[in-house]
């Protein structure tokens, strides 16, 4: 019998089981990578290392997590304010932003495959449509969930997916072949 | 330029873009630098609770005297044995209880099953 998260969760909080949340990170990791990679723009590098601090900082307050959201719900709220800090501390330090990013891709360089292009698309998107359309489409958040994550009005949300949705189908039909 | 894509395929086709991620080694990562558990040892544990019933034991005797103990042996003494016998097997009852039920609260395999929702 597979123990669910809410079994392990509570075996944590009872014994601080360290195996027992080492099976959550095994089940969730995937997930969180691949958005904080979205966030990251692909730096996996930099993504692994906020992975790994949103994991540490998650065993750290799970007496806080009260299991009205889903786990999975949790880690990527904690997962993208770990991005947020990092991108504010990145901020500061090299002036950096995503304006100047965008300006600096050509969304002709893409590579070949839907697969990549798709990827790219979505590397192109403003942080703010990136992670709605990451959370609600890519990792199957409802709208409220996002919201919850995101620590933004509902309709807010939905604005973002929408557009960004629409931003991807433009780019993809622009670049599919004929 | 093509015909645009409906929501649906989209999101189907933004999920199959977005492969598992294996985990490489990531899962030992984060387990290395997880804070130590900071958890007093049990037998520090066991010898409070045995000091503490040395010390209650010693105050109600001082306080009582000594009288009341010699007086409660008399008494016992004089119980039949079958009363004896019966008080001893309750005890060992309730004791018995008692480690069942603490046994089940620290075993997480134990504790999943009685978690079951029938």
């Amino acid at each position: 019998m597979e123990l669910t998260d809410a079994d392990l969760i509570a075996r944590v909080l009872a014994d601080d089981d360290q195996h027992a949340f080492g099976e959550l990170v095994r089940r969730h990791q995937s997930s969180v990578r691949g958005l904080l990679r979205q966030l990251t723009r692909t730096d996996m590098a930099l993504a692994d290392d906020l992975a790994q601090e949103t994991f540490i900082r998650a065993y750290k307050n799970i007496r806080s997590f009260r299991g009205e959201a889903r786990f999975s719900t949790w880690l990527y709220r904690i997962a993208y304010n770990c991005f947020r800090e990092d991108a504010r501390r990145r901020k500061e330090l090299v002036g950096v932003d995503e304006d100047q990013w965008q300006a600096k891709q050509d969304p002709h360089t893409a590579d070949p495959g839907l697969r990549h292009d798709l990827m790219h698309a979505l590397s192109l998107l403003p942080l703010h449509e990136r992670t709605a359309v990451v959370l609600c489409c890519q990792n199957g958040l409802s709208h409220d969930e996002a919201a919850r994550v995101l620590d933004i009005p509902l309709g807010t949300v939905k604005t973002n997916v929408l557009r960004g949705r629409e931003k991807l189908k433009h780019t993809l039909a622009a670049w599919a072949p004929n | 330029m093509n015909a645009m894509i409906d929501d649906e395929t989209l999101d189907r086709q933004l999920c199959e873009a977005a492969p598992y991620i294996d985990d490489d080694g990531f899962t030992d990562r984060v387990m290395a630098n997880l804070p130590a558990v900071r958890r007093e040892p049990q037998w520090l544990r066991a010898m409070i609770v045995l000091g503490l019933a040395f010390l209650g034991s010693g105050v109600a005797y001082v306080i009582g005297g000594g009288h009341v103990v010699r007086e409660g042996i008399t008494q016992l003494a004089d119980f039949p044995i079958w009363l004896l016998l019966v008080f001893a097997f309750g005890c060992g009852l309730v004791v018995g209880a008692f480690a069942v039920i603490f046994a089940i609260r620290k075993t997480p395999e134990v504790r999943d099953l009685t978690r079951l929702d029938f």
